[in-house]
């Protein structure tokens, strides 16, 4: 990166070009230029004539009455998100394909047994989609019902505070994947292989980023929330059942990077229908998918319980009987 | 167009438009030239005594829009409004860069309080035919949780101004302060600005107290159980921040009669919100009160008189 990385002075969240105010504490960001000039009274002229210039509501900046031109001034810029980072593909199509049809093969009893050789896979579709990638240390307030150290009521109040560092959480920006084939695909993939550049396959459908700044970052505070909430319901709240958890995290050093993540979007048809797989562009062995099931089967396997169970009755009525 | 010579307090400036001396005052940051309304704009220098505006939230809201919402807002007032305010127009309406105070903090809480978890108990007793039924009824066992909370305190405005008090300001908030723009000169010019005449410490006791009821409302909803109640909590606030901005408003002064003080009315000059003490006629309010009782009157005997005929 060219830009020196600036940090806010009291949370230390990195802050980015353009930014007046830190996004997550409030602190004001210096400006990067001292404006103190020598003259004791100052008046505004236009760039373009020379007039006086007034600002003007309508346009919400300084413009001049004589030649209509308006002046830029510094204010909060919002600019849509753009990847900075991506993940390379390591896995080619064909190896994608191989993964897929292996998958179709491994997903049990209960599938069509014909399923891997009859289902031919159609399109196979490099995606790069996107999302954001978060580190950030919380301190985490919460309160919550329990049922440890409850009296008469089922529940009883709890509260406490917990430290808790966050690293490489991904939250999904994708509109091509769904929240569950982003779960399964995320664990896969190593962060530590991104570059500002990749080649990617060819026909490669490389997803943009469609929120401004303000929006993400409202995003990735919402997954903060979200994931400290899990980890006190998890870890931090005493007793086996729990309701009504609040917490309130106190950010730190929230550092979020833009990436573009790798993946094998593929449709495969089986008897008329088709389904879609997706397979991590790091780890072929990561497939996530639907299949269909197999109904003779699943009959196949309710009726044998059902003859079972009565065979055990026959049985046990027949020892009573002879006993 | 505008030459200046510098004064210590009050500054004398030129113009050099129309020639017409005039005086910038020591409350404001900005002129403009009565007479030939030539829009430059002063700035006036930065002293030990002065602090710049860090920030300022440019006028969105127009002159003519604003005199239309002032009018419409003192249309709409209640039936108990002095009828002379009602027909009032409103004069003088100046849009006005007001130099706020705005802060953060981090707050740390320690707090106790009494939360009602419900549940639910049979009881044994006696029905209208006076045999003894079961019944159930829902119980609140009340516990106490002490805990601690911190957060962040963001975005909290206080005045700057004397002539604007704190309460006027909160009826016109929120700004919405994702558009301020680092201050410049440019910002203000053809428009007044004041100068802060709060002081830092004024403003900055105004700010604690507006922090504290925001973390209380915050804990409040951060309770958990049925019901609580007897919240007590003690805040520190530390790593405070605190910014001078400006912030544009459109001020009207409305005078009821020529023997009464104006009134201000106030409207965001972002978010077209309108506020103002609204005077109350007490002679409207009697009145009311009186017909009110004079109907309950009424009602009572046309009840009464319906279960006499029965």
């Amino acid at each position: 990166m060219v830009d020196e990385i600036r940090t806010c002075e009291r949370c230390e969240s990195p802050v980015e070009e353009g930014d007046l105010r830190c996004a997550i504490c409030g602190q004001t960001v210096p400006a990067a230029t001292q404006r103190r000039t020598e003259v004791q009274v100052q008046i505004l002229r236009c760039e373009g004539c020379g007039a006086a210039v007034e600002y003007d509501a309508s346009v919400q900046a300084p413009r001049c009455a004589f030649c209509d031109s308006v002046m830029h001034l510094e204010e909060l810029v919002d600019p849509m998100e753009q990847t900075e980072l991506f993940l390379p593909f390591t896995i080619g199509g064909e190896e994608a394909r191989g993964a897929v049809k292996a998958w179709l093969g491994s997903l049990g009893w209960f599938r069509p047994p014909d399923l891997k050789q009859r289902a031919s896979v159609e399109g196979v579709r490099p995606l790069w989609w996107v999302g954001w990638a978060f580190d950030a240390d919380a301190l985490v307030s919460w309160t919550a019902d329990s049922n440890a150290g409850s009296h008469r009521a089922a529940w009883a109040p709890h509260s406490g505070q917990a430290r808790l560092r966050f690293d490489d959480i991904v939250v999904s920006a994708s509109r091509g994947l769904t929240d569950e084939e982003v779960a399964a695909v995320v664990p896969h993939y190593s962060l530590a292989g991104a570059a500002a550049e990749s080649t990617p396959p060819e026909g490669v459908t490389a997803e943009q980023f469609d929120v401004q700044r303000s929006q993400a970052r409202a995003r990735v505070v919402h997954a903060v929330e979200r994931m400290s909430a899990k980890v006190i319901e998890e870890e931090h709240v005493p007793g086996s059942s729990f309701r009504k958890v609040q917490v309130a995290p106190l950010l730190r050093s929230l550092v979020t990077h833009r990436y573009s993540f790798p993946a094998w979007v593929m449709a495969y048809r089986y008897e008329e229908k088709v389904y879609r797989a997706v397979v991590c562009g790091q780890n072929a062995e990561c497939v996530i998918g639907k299949a269909p099931y197999s109904v003779p089967r699943i009959l196949l396997a309710v009726f044998g319980g059902i003859a079972a169970l009565v065979v055990l009755a026959v049985v046990i009525a027949a020892i009573v009987a002879a006993s | 167009m505008i030459e200046t010579a510098t004064l210590p307090e009050a500054l004398e400036i030129t113009c050099k438009n129309c020639g017409a001396e005039l005086v910038l005052e020591a409350h404001l940051r900005t002129a403009e030239c009565p007479y030939c309304a030539s829009t430059s704009i002063v700035e006036r220098p930065s002293s030990g005594v002065r602090v710049d505006p860090t920030f300022a939230l440019g006028f969105v809201v127009e002159r003519e829009r604003a005199r239309a919402l002032a009018t419409q807002w003192i249309k709409s007032r209640g039936i108990f409004t002095k009828s002379d305010f009602k027909k009032a127009i409103p004069e003088r309406g100046r849009g006005l860069y007001m130099p706020v105070f705005l802060y953060g903090a981090i707050a740390h809480t320690t707090y106790e309080c009494d939360i009602g978890e419900n549940y639910t108990e049979t009881y044994t007793t006696i029905d209208s035919k006076g045999r003894p039924v079961t019944r159930t009824r829902t119980v609140t066992e009340w516990r106490s949780l002490a805990g601690r909370h911190t957060t962040y305190v963001q975005d909290v405005l206080v005045t700057a101004s004397r002539g604007i008090p704190n309460a006027l300001l909160e009826k016109v908030e929120p700004f919405d302060l994702r558009a301020l723009r680092r201050y410049t000169p440019a910002l203000l010019s053809g428009w007044i600005a004041e100068e802060a005449s709060v002081s830092s410490e004024e403003c900055r006791k105004l700010a604690h107290d507006e922090s504290l009821e925001n973390v209380g409302r915050e804990l409040d909803g951060f309770m958990p159980g049925d019901h609580h109640r007897n919240l007590r909590y003690q805040t520190r606030l530390e790593d405070e921040v605190s910014e001078l901005v400006l912030l544009p408003v459109w001020v009207f002064a409305v005078r009821p009669s020529e023997t009464e003080d104006p009134i201000q009315i106030l409207v965001n000059g972002q978010t077209s919100e309108v506020a103002g003490d609204v005077p109350r006629s007490w002679v409207k309010i009697v009145a009311g009160v009186l017909v009110g009782i004079g109907l309950a009157f009424l009602v009572w005997i046309v009840i009464a008189s319906l279960f006499l005929i029965d």
